[in-house]
């Protein structure tokens, strides 16, 4: 039980950081709470985190960074990494939305402000999802169910997150200019990576 | 292993302070909208990209709607249902099929009724057409518009008592009250019983887009006064056909042919058939054919072709016989093809002709033998003057590009499918010859009725939408009951063009007032009229699509030659102003038509439909009154007092023109079923269909979904709205005649068996059901086939009855003058802007017939999407060498001045814009005779008229899904009292109000002027207002070219009565004052010119004649009695 609460937090942590700039509430988490800053170790040894005021945080250091590291300069997003010309796809082909849809699932564009369904955010989004799902399952012992949304998590790593959100977290990692995205960068690929292997020995 | 050591830190993630689920942004929604998505059918990955549900699903067919794709489409939104109020909206549909009527194609259409509206939401295609295959061009789309068009005929039109024709006042009337004023003035005068009477009340249309069934009408009232625009169209093209093949024109194989012959750009640009043909010539290109453009004017098609020839209008004879020269003299003849079927043994033991052409010089000595080595080398004798050097000096055309169509032309062999309609053939006085050029030269290489070649019409058509005969009281079967029509009508065969093809509908004016002629063949022993006492003409216009248009204008004033003038149109235009009464019919999606074309070697018909009645119908709803069910249904669903021409002319005849049966015309309209009532539309069709199609009945008769229908073989085609009879019909002329029960069948017709008999040159005869031997077939190598329908029943390349009966035996085989002395003597088919016309520095050939893809002569001006697209001030052509040497620049206006070539007269001038350009040969110009539309005001009030006992169309809101909806129905349509209200019309209405500027004319009678004074404007209307909400967006002033067909003088060319387009002008720099759009017309000059062709060049009845023109060849419209070909001319 603690490992899927284990994993289904870190999706949602990590889905929340790279999806989209991060308000007050959120960053009083991440200055805060220890399990964070062990996992973020720059991060917890940056002067200005203690330092600044929230609002200065945010406008002068992570915002600026994160803008850069998501809309001006690199592309969070699957089919630019997976389709030949390079296009993201905002239409209906998106590979991803046939499974959201499998699953009942509907990206509401006005909360996410995106403009696909294969952005990192919302894909780690829908694995965190999936941790739920099964934590859920658990608690009702329901073991079939349990053994499914493994296997559908699997999947979806291997068949859309792995394929390509390491390209992109490294180039995170190397652009960032502030020590929570660059620790967010290295976090995230060792946990996908990590999350697949067990994955993979269990199903 | 790293990872999975490093997985114990992620352990650790259970201890954040805050739980993942409140982490999480939550961007997935699990709720309405994906519920909603869910529920529905909708998925963004469909399996196929098919435009149309299956046929199954037509009743009843889900959509969502088109901003789906702007708002981010359900993906974002999910589909709207009540549990989802901002979803994407979903609409019902019905799917009813219909045909398009914007241009001659018949393109399948289907309509996507709003069941929740009871709208027309958009036109497309209909899949299981099998010409138009599921494809429009933008006209076709352009439907809708031009249904919610805010300025429609809202309800029948009457000149305001009081006033002049012109004047533009104008009453609303009911429907009944103009039936009973038309049917009593038509009925009047066919109760007159004389032969005058029975040319006296004439029907005009445009484009008939439908196959019989208003020459059927016709035929009832026993009337000789069918009137069609074919002479200003096509008679030129249809004419070569006639005397080859006894057909009315070519039905090319393009899908399957080798080389895509296109004389002019029509069959792929814009004209005949276009969008079905442009998707079967780009069928046979992906295979590798390859086309041939042969256009003055750098065409849409001459751009894509693979060698485009620009040659002097009018010369194309030249070209044609100069390959007909190589393909002799290189040994490439078809021998097979051409023994078996050129009419070589008639020409051959003529003796008299042999010597004739001796005598001509067409041949240099009389031949060896009669043998058919003798005939080809007669013909090589004959051709060989054509040579390359000849054809370029004639054509203008540089020899490289010659030699190119010949090898071209000889590596397609036999499948070369060609086409001559317009340009060439409409343009020019002799265009025919062209065609008869093109037809034997494709002939020596076997290319005709073969597949890939060239086929003909009537093997690939069906015509029986005037043949629902069995289902009234008094037509019989498919209309044999129906007498035959004993007159012959002067204003429309004119014995002096004998062998017209169809009628000399644009010489109407002139002849009605020119008392002249008229009392010349008054004095002669004929009976002309000098009057009309009803004319109708259907959606026509002539007074703007005619030359001379200022004629039509005196003459439609004057009540005296005009007594009574009713145009059935559903649109404004230049005639409805000068008419009493103008009733609104339907437009494509609100008639009925059975409507087939000859498209592709097949026979295909579609069946028109009024879209809202059917809907309304399949939805469960009754009309009060069957026989005016689409008058009730337009009125139900909110277009006004709209009718259905059909219904219209059922009632007519039943209540109005014959109310006591005492004319025998009655009962040729009344139901059978319900005697004393007009037939209604299902009857007739269920009648038309079924009695003559008989695949098609058989189908439907295994068909259990319509084998309890009331009528099963309307209802099939009610939903299917297409029906293919017959495919792939090839060289019909080698089939054998079939002998059944006593009886032999030719081309559908069934003649006594046992009186079978062959004569010397191996035709065959027999008796029709009348007794009358008639000419059915040939032995060719000892088998009895169907032949073609030529008095040899073969080509008639030799046309012997043209050359022995009707005074013109140069022209009996392909000819082109071949020196200017020949020029003068054969100038019947030499053009009359041939380029040894042209002397002045200033002088051209004008061009004036193409076409635009996007509009089609007066059908499109009231639809804001082909106006907005079609707005390019229709400029002159003109080369770029000619323009720097009269020192024109791109903008400048010019005046272009039309001088005749035969009379030597002045028909005034047009002013034009110039655009010089390489995509025109030097010498000629080209200006399309589209342009140039015009009214005489923007707007004009006609009050509903019905303040006390106007009827509201209902209570309910409009929606097939409700039954109170259904249950209504307005009581007594088209009666006095029961006017209903027009949805939004406050009194006042525009015309054209997106494509029509406002001009004002002068006109005394000799001379006329036009000047436009006002371009359209952006403007608001309450009318279809959500429709036409972006009325306010007009940015086009629609000032798009001169009228110049005002200026133009008619040209009928002596043989086939062609108006021939063409014009010699001179061009002059505009003069003060002179405005882009303007003319001046010297319409008494007019008068002469016409004259001056008539009395120069035609070859007319004398007093040696005993027929009116031969029997043989197609008469269109009502079936005469043999006796009206019989004439006797007082000497």
């Amino acid at each position: 039980m603690d490992e899927i609460i284990a994993r289904s937090n870190i999706y949602a942590l990590l889905s929340r950081i790279l999806l989209q700039e991060l308000d007050d509430e959120i960053l009083e988490t991440l200055k805060n709470d220890p399990t964070v800053l062990e996992f973020f170790p720059h991060w917890e040894a940056w002067e200005q985190r203690k330092n600044l005021p929230n609002k200065e945080i945010l406008e002068e250091y992570l915002n600026p960074d994160f803008t850069n590291l998501s809309i001006l300069h690199l592309v969070p997003y699957e089919t630019f990494y997976t389709r030949s010309d390079q296009m993201i796809e905002t239409g209906g082909a998106n590979p991803v939305t046939d499974i959201y849809s499998a699953y009942d699932f509907l990206v509401d564009y006005e909360v996410a402000r995106v403009v696909s369904a294969d952005h990192i955010g919302i894909e780690l989004e829908f694995m965190h999802h999936l941790c739920e799902a099964q934590k859920k399952a658990l608690n009702e012992n329901d073991r079939e169910a349990v053994t499914e949304l493994k296997k559908v998590q699997h999947h979806f790593l291997n068949t859309h997150l792995l394929k390509w959100a390491p390209m992109y977290l490294i180039n995170l990692k190397y652009e960032a200019r502030t020590p929570l995205y660059y620790d967010a960068a290295e976090t995230a690929l060792e946990f996908i990576l990590s999350d697949n292997e067990t994955l993979s020995v269990e199903v | 292993m790293m990872y999975l050591e490093s997985r114990r830190t992620f352990l650790k993630g259970t201890a954040l302070t805050v739980a993942g689920a409140a982490i999480a942004k939550g961007v997935f929604s699990v709720d309405a909208a994906a519920e909603s998505v869910k529920a529905s059918k909708f998925t963004n990955t469909p399996d196929t990209l098919s435009f149309y549900p299956p046929l199954d699903q037509w009743d009843h067919f889900q959509e969502l709607d088109g901003t789906d794709w702007k708002r981010g489409g359900i993906n974002r939104h999910g589909v709207q249902s009540e549990e989802n109020p901002d979803g994407i909206l979903v609409h019902d549909y019905m799917v009813i099929p219909t045909a398009c009527s914007n241009c001659e194609a018949s393109c399948g259409l289907t309509a996507w009724v709003d069941k929740k509206t009871l709208t027309v939401r958009k036109y497309m295609g209909n899949p299981l057409h099998p010409g138009s295959r599921g494809r429009n061009c933008a006209k076709g789309y352009a439907v809708q518009s031009q249904m919610y068009d805010p300025d429609r005929i809202p309800f029948p039109l009457k000149r305001a008592p009081g006033s002049k024709r012109g004047e533009g006042k104008w009453i609303r009337t009911t429907w009944d009250e103009a039936m009973t004023t038309i049917g009593k003035k038509m009925g009047d005068t066919i109760r007159k019983g004389d032969e005058l009477s029975r040319k006296s009340v004439m029907y005009h249309i445009g484009r008939p887009n439908e196959n019989g069934f208003v020459p059927k009408v016709w035929e009832t009232l026993g009337l000789d006064s069918y009137n069609s625009h074919t002479n200003i169209c096509s008679a030129n093209g249809r004419t070569p056909s006639i005397h080859f093949v006894n057909d009315d024109r070519t039905s090319p194989d393009w899908a399957n042919a080798k080389l895509i012959f296109l004389n002019s750009s029509h069959a792929a640009d814009a004209g005949h058939y276009f969008q079905q043909a442009a998707g079967m010539i780009a069928d046979a290109r992906k295979k590798g054919a390859k086309m041939v453009v042969m256009d003055p004017r750098l065409s849409n098609s001459a751009g894509i072709a693979d060698l485009w020839l620009a040659p002097w209008p009018g010369s194309e004879s030249a070209i044609y016989l100069y390959l007909a020269n190589r393909i002799l003299h290189e040994n490439k003849v078809n021998k097979a093809f051409v023994k078996r079927w050129f009419n070589w043994e008639t020409l051959m033991n003529d003796s008299e002709y042999l010597n004739y052409m001796v005598e001509k010089t067409f041949i240099s000595k009389l031949p060896a033998g009669r043998d058919f080595e003798s005939y080809l080398e007669l013909l090589k004798d004959m051709y060989s003057p054509y040579t390359l050097e000849f054809a370029e000096k004639e054509t203008h055309i540089p020899a490289y590009k010659l030699e190119k169509l010949y090898e071209m032309f000889i590596w397609a062999e036999d499948a070369i499918s060609t086409y001559v309609w317009r340009a060439t053939a409409a343009g020019n006085r002799g265009g025919w010859m062209n065609g008869k050029s093109v037809f034997f030269v494709t002939g020596l290489v076997g290319a005709v009725g073969n597949i890939g070649g060239t086929g003909w019409y009537h093997w690939h058509d069906i015509a029986v939408g005037g043949k629902g005969g069995s289902s009234t009281v008094g037509q019989g079967k498919s209309g044999k009951d129906v007498p035959k029509v004993k007159a012959w009508n002067e204003l429309t065969w004119p014995p002096e063009w004998p062998l017209s093809t169809y009628e000399m509908s644009f010489l109407l004016p002139h002849l009605l007032s020119d008392k002249e002629w008229q009392k010349k063949w008054n004095d002669r022993g004929l009976q002309v009229p000098s009057k009309l006492a009803v004319y109708m003409p259907r959606m026509y216009n002539p007074v703007w699509i005619n030359p001379d248009g200022f004629r039509w204008i005196e003459v439609l004033k004057n009540e005296e030659i005009m007594e009574l003038t009713v145009n059935l149109s559903p649109v404004w235009s230049e005639t409805n102003w000068y008419m009493d009464y103008v009733l609104p019919t339907g437009l494509a999606g609100e008639r009925h038509d059975q409507h087939s074309e000859a498209t592709l070697p097949a026979r295909w018909t579609s069946f028109r439909q009024p879209v809202l009645r059917v809907a309304l119908e399949k939805a469960g709803w009754k009309p009060k009154n069957p026989a005016r069910a689409t008058l009730e249904a337009h009125i139900k669903a909110g277009l006004g007092e709209v009718w259905e021409e059909n219904e219209f002319m059922f009632d007519l005849c039943v209540n109005y023109i014959d109310p006591d049966g005492s004319l025998n015309i009655k009962q040729m309209w009344e139901s059978k079923r319900h005697p004393g009532k007009p037939v209604t539309i299902a009857e007739w069709y269920d009648a038309a269909f079924g009695d003559n199609l008989p695949k098609l009945h058989e189908t439907v008769m295994n068909d259990e979904r319509y084998t309890k229908e009331e009528f099963p073989v309307y209802a099939y085609m009610r939903d299917h709205g297409a029906w293919l009879e017959e495919d792939k019909i090839y060289s019909v002329q080698e089939r054998e005649l079939k002998i059944e029960e006593g009886k032999v069948e030719s081309y559908e017709h069934k003649f006594d068996a046992a009186s079978m008999s062959v004569d010397g040159s191996g035709i065959i005869s027999a008796k029709d059901d009348k007794g009358d031997t008639k000419k059915i077939g040939i032995v060719v190598d000892g088998k009895k086939v169907q032949g073609f329908t030529t008095p040899t029943r073969k080509l008639d390349v030799y046309t012997q009855w043209v050359a022995k009966d009707w005074k013109w035996p140069e022209y009996a085989m392909a000819i082109y003058p071949r020196n200017d002395k020949e020029k003068e003597e054969m100038v019947h088919i030499l053009s009359h802007v041939n380029h040894v016309y042209m002397k002045e520095e200033n002088s051209f050939a004008l061009n004036t017939v193409f076409r635009l893809p996007y509009n089609i002569h007066t059908r499109s001006a009231n639809s804001k999407h082909l106006m907005e697209i079609s707005q390019n001030h229709d400029p002159i052509w003109i080369s770029t060498g000619d323009a720097k040497r009269l020192g024109f620049k791109r903008g400048d206006a010019i005046r272009v001045r039309i001088v005749d070539t035969v009379s030597g007269l002045e028909s005034g001038h047009f002013v034009a814009m110039a655009v010089p350009t390489e995509g025109v040969l030097p010498g000629t110009l080209a200006c399309s005779h589209h342009g140039g539309r015009w009214k005489l005001t923007n707007h004009v009030t006609i009050p509903n008229g019905v303040t006390d006992g106007k009827v509201a169309t209902g209570v309910a809101p409009r929606d097939l899904n409700n039954k109170e909806f259904l249950k209504e129905s307005p009581a007594n349509v088209g009666k006095e009292g029961a006017q209903t209200i027009i949805d939004n019309y406050e009194g006042t209405t525009g015309l054209n109000s997106f494509g029509v500027p406002v001009a004002e004319i002068q006109m005394d009678g000799k001379e006329g002027k036009l000047k436009y004074v006002e371009g359209i404007k952006p403007f608001h209307t309450e009318r279809f207002a959500e429709y036409n909400r972006d009325s306010g967006n007009v940015w086009w002033d629609g000032l798009s070219g001169s009228w110049q067909n005002a200026v133009a003088a008619p040209h009928p060319d002596p043989v086939s009565g062609m108006h021939c387009w063409h014009h010699k002008v001179l061009l002059e720099p505009a003069q003060a004052g002179d405005k882009i759009g303007d003319i001046f017309v010297n319409y008494d000059n007019n008068m002469k010119v016409y004259q001056a062709w008539r009395d120069k060049l035609s070859r007319g009845l004398d007093s040696n004649s005993k027929l009116r023109r031969p029997k043989h060849i197609f008469r269109p419209w009502v079936k005469l009695d043999p006796t009206s070909y019989d004439v006797n001319i007082k000497g």
